[in-house]
């Protein structure tokens, strides 16, 4: 186990710097930020100005070598549009989205995993059909329309909760529904699926035989089985729940990291790019290996197959 | 009946005692919160003038926490804030100012001329290499008096120290800078505006708290936050529900549901951003874009009243010139008129009887809507092009780099007169200009030299009057925006400083 988990550490660093110098290309071949923050009149000399103070007229080997020294030291760089660290940014973001994920993951597997049992254990009848329509409904609805819905009929209508903005929690209540929205779904369709083939093998049929009761069948046998799956998908979506919320967080005005993530693109904000997209690709590596140690504590047979 | 009268008199002493120690609380204290639904981040860098990158946008705050020495105002677009008047003198290589003896910064030091000298030597944005190299000296008379020495006579100084051209002229406290150094005074500015920074979350809003020893008058309102809401709709919401007294940029649709909510007024503001249409192929005599009659038939071919309607409700002026007709020397050019038929007509003059192929219309990013408009104007006439997208770093860049080629419809939204504007777009060095005409080019380096004020105007406009005969653009309108704002507010500032697209002067908003 130990030298699994050392080499999945190896394989770990291997990928961040990959994501690292893929992260650093990128976002240099989508323009010069320069032309962004001068005025548009600017001339060749103002702009190469710009470039000296924010230190971008280096060589783009020079600039990474910077970058990566910085970032071990915990250093990302000053925010080209904040001017002020790319670090302590995101550190200022993260809680926002650590909640809003963390209310719309219980939002998904509240809805998402009951919906799915039921849809499972009455397939083909009508708990299915409300099963079927929400997962058409969440996967097909775009969240910020299903956000601007929620705004115009809970905030303009009825005026129960406030329109955006973070602070108490009525402010949570819309984002998170709406960023739920396709998880739920997500989560639904494959709770169903995954329960549907496990109530038809052998061992539930054997459980059922031996007479044990149907709820204690469901719980103990089918479900806990047609979680593993669930489970992976549900930590693998956490982890975009928190790092991509970007439409929500828009259109809600949440002041999350999807947020900043869009404003460093839309202002070629490098730094903050670099930092949001690098830390996002810790936690996706750090959710990863979670999820095996998981997996390998529900299911026995994988740790020893591993 | 003794009792009684004791009894009246101690009422009439307890009255009395109760209105001489109730607190003094004069009638123009200000009051209330005034909450803004801004569309755009408000980042720190805006909150110090000498990083002012050239664009309106830092203006958005630096009108409440700052102030300048001259600036737009409601009265003109130099009006004498910081400093009571300017002269310059005969050799036009001298400009003193006066300044206000009773102006306090924020934190209670007053302003002097050692923080005007200051200001203007720190600043290091737009325009700060070409103000540094004209002026010579920045010399302290008095306190309250300092004199700008330039090495020659520079008639456009003003043009760039009095207006948000630049921020050189916007001040701020020397010894507070001095003492809390640049990135202290980022997150903590101290100003002499009429706002006061109170707190900042980064990317969610700010709380300014009114300076009530602001010298022109105690603002009325007292504080202000600015959230920022990049969703229209969700601006529109929050207007709708009373979270918010002003949302800026409700156009398209959401306008149109201002227009009909009765706690609601729709404001324009703004006005400095002209559009126009740009050939930018047209000095190759191969191109039809060569020929002036195919250009003014483009022009023809314009609704620029229903242009106007259909993307700002109607409030942004159709013009005929590049040039915002508020600026210093520019020419007043009605547009041309709605004339597909006459539009026709000259193209089968020039030898285009059945239109041509224009290739690509590219707009600056996002105005795809208005782009596609457009594209179906000189489609009636027979002048086919499709709309090209680019992400606005690129698009800005090929703009630039003048690699548009097509047409491109764009805009310039900067401050200055005239000259900046021929300066920018019009002489073929600058830098977004795709004209080449040595006419107009002898004619504004003419201009630079000539000190008589009477024939520099007279050859500015000649300029101005030769693009117009030439058909060289496609002006458009002076882009207006229309903005949400509550009934219960009694003054917006919205659209009281000609062509500025925020609200302002501060002090003047007030709530009902």
């Amino acid at each position: 186990m130990t030298r699994f988990i050392l080499k999945r550490c190896g394989l770990a660093l291997a990928s961040l710097f990959i994501l690292s110098v893929t992260i650093f290309v990128l976002i240099r071949l989508t323009g010069d930020p320069a032309t962004l923050l001068a005025a548009p009149e600017a001339k060749e000399a103002d702009l190469q100005a710009i470039r000296v103070q924010l230190g971008l007229d280096r060589s783009w080997p020079v600039q990474y070598v910077h970058f990566v020294g910085g970032a071990l030291r915990g250093d990302f760089g000053t925010s080209l549009y904040y001017r002020v660290p790319a670090g302590a940014l995101y550190w200022q973001r993260l809680p926002a989205s650590l909640q809003l994920a963390a209310a719309a993951m219980a939002i998904s597997l509240l809805v998402g995993l009951s919906v799915g049992i039921l849809a499972a254990v009455h397939v083909g009848r009508w708990w299915d059909s409300v099963g079927k329509l929400i997962a058409l409904l969440g996967l097909s609805m775009p969240s910020f329309w299903l956000g601007l819905l929620l705004i115009y009929f809970f905030a303009v209508y009825l005026h129960w909760l406030p329109t955006s903005g973070r602070g108490t929690a009525a402010h949570l209540v819309m984002p998170a529904v709406a960023l739920s929205g396709y998880f739920t779904a997500a989560h639904m369709r494959l709770t169903r699926s995954s329960m549907l083939d496990v109530l038809g093998s052998d061992y539930v049929k054997l459980a059922r035989l031996k007479g044990l009761p149907e709820s204690w069948v469901l719980v103990k046998h089918a479900f806990k089985n047609a979680l593993i799956p669930v489970v992976t998908l549900a930590g693998i979506n956490l982890v975009l729940m928190i790092n991509v919320a970007v439409v929500v967080e828009t259109v809600f005005a949440w002041p999350g990291i999807g947020r900043l993530l869009y404003e460093g693109i839309e202002f070629r904000d490098f730094p903050v790019v670099q930092t949001v997209v690098l830390l996002g690709g810790v936690m996706v590596i750090a959710a990863n290996l979670t999820v095996d140690i998981l997996y390998a504590w529900i299911d026995p047979r994988i740790r020893l197959e591993r | 009946m003794r009792a009684n009268r004791r009894c009246f008199l101690g009422c009439v002493v307890l009255v009395l005692g109760l209105v001489l120690m109730a607190p003094a609380r004069s009638p123009a204290a200000p009051q209330g919160t005034v909450i803004y639904a801004v569309h755009i981040t408000i980042a720190p860098a805006w909150f110090d003038p000498a990083d002012n990158p050239g664009q309106i946008t830092p203006f958005i705050i630096q009108y409440a926490l700052h102030d300048a020495v001259i600036k737009p105002m409601p009265a003109g677009m130099m009006t004498p804030s910081l400093a009571e008047s300017w002269t310059a003198s005969k050799d036009g290589r001298v400009y003193e100012f006066v300044l206000r003896k009773n102006v306090v910064f924020h934190n209670g030091d007053p302003m002097t001329a050692e923080d005007v000298k200051f200001s203007f030597e720190r600043y290091r944005g737009a325009g700060a290499k070409l103000m540094k190299e004209k002026v010579e000296a920045v010399t302290i008379v008095d306190p309250h008096r300092v004199r700008f020495h330039l090495k020659e006579p520079w008639p456009d100084f003003m043009g760039f120290y009095g207006s948000p051209a630049t921020g050189a002229g916007w001040i701020v406290p020397k010894k507070y800078v001095e003492k809390v150094g640049d990135d202290g005074f980022k997150k903590a500015p101290i100003g002499a505006g009429p706002f006061k920074l109170a707190s900042m979350t980064p990317g969610v809003e700010i709380v300014l708290e009114a300076h009530e020893k602001y010298w022109r008058k105690t603002p009325k309102v007292k504080r202000i936050v600015m959230k920022s809401v990049p969703e229209g709709s969700t601006r529109l919401a929050m207007l709708k529900r009373g979270e918010a007294h002003i949302a800026y940029k409700t156009d398209g649709p959401l306008g149109e549901e201002v227009k009909k909510d009765s706690n609601l007024d729709l404001v324009f503001s703004g006005g400095i951003a002209t559009w126009w249409l740009q050939f930018g192929d047209m000095n190759d005599p191969k191109s039809p874009w060569h020929n002036q009659k195919v250009r003014l038939a483009a022009s023809l071919a314009l609704d620029r009243k229903a242009l106007s309607e259909a993307e700002t409700l109607g409030a942004s002026p159709p013009t005929g010139s590049i040039i915002p007709r508020e600026f210093e020397w520019a020419l007043p050019v009605e547009p041309h008129p709605y004339d597909p038929k006459r539009a026709k007509q000259l193209l089968v003059e020039a030898g285009y009887p059945n239109g041509f192929d224009a290739g690509f219309i590219t707009p600056i990013p996002p105005y795809y809507s208005f782009a596609e408009a457009v594209a179906g104007y000189l489609g009636a006439i027979g002048i086919k092009a499709k709309v090209q997208k680019m992400e606005r770093a690129v698009m800005f860049d090929k703009r630039r780099k003048k690699e548009l080629g097509d047409i491109c419809l764009c805009a310039n939204g900067g401050f200055g007169n005239a000259v900046t504007r021929i300066d920018a777009d019009i002489v073929s060095t600058g830098v977004h200009s795709v004209l080449k005409d040595a006419e107009i080019d002898r004619l504004f380096a003419e201009q630079s030299r000539e000190s008589d004020p009477k024939k520099r105007e007279a050859l500015l406009k000649r300029i101005q009057q030769r693009v117009v005969d030439q058909a060289y653009f496609a002006p458009i309108y002076q882009l207006q925006w229309p903005n949400g704002v509550s009934k219960a507010m009694k003054v917006s500032g919205m659209g009281l400083i000609p062509t500025f697209y925020y609200t302002g002067p501060f002090e003047e908003i007030e709530l009902r």
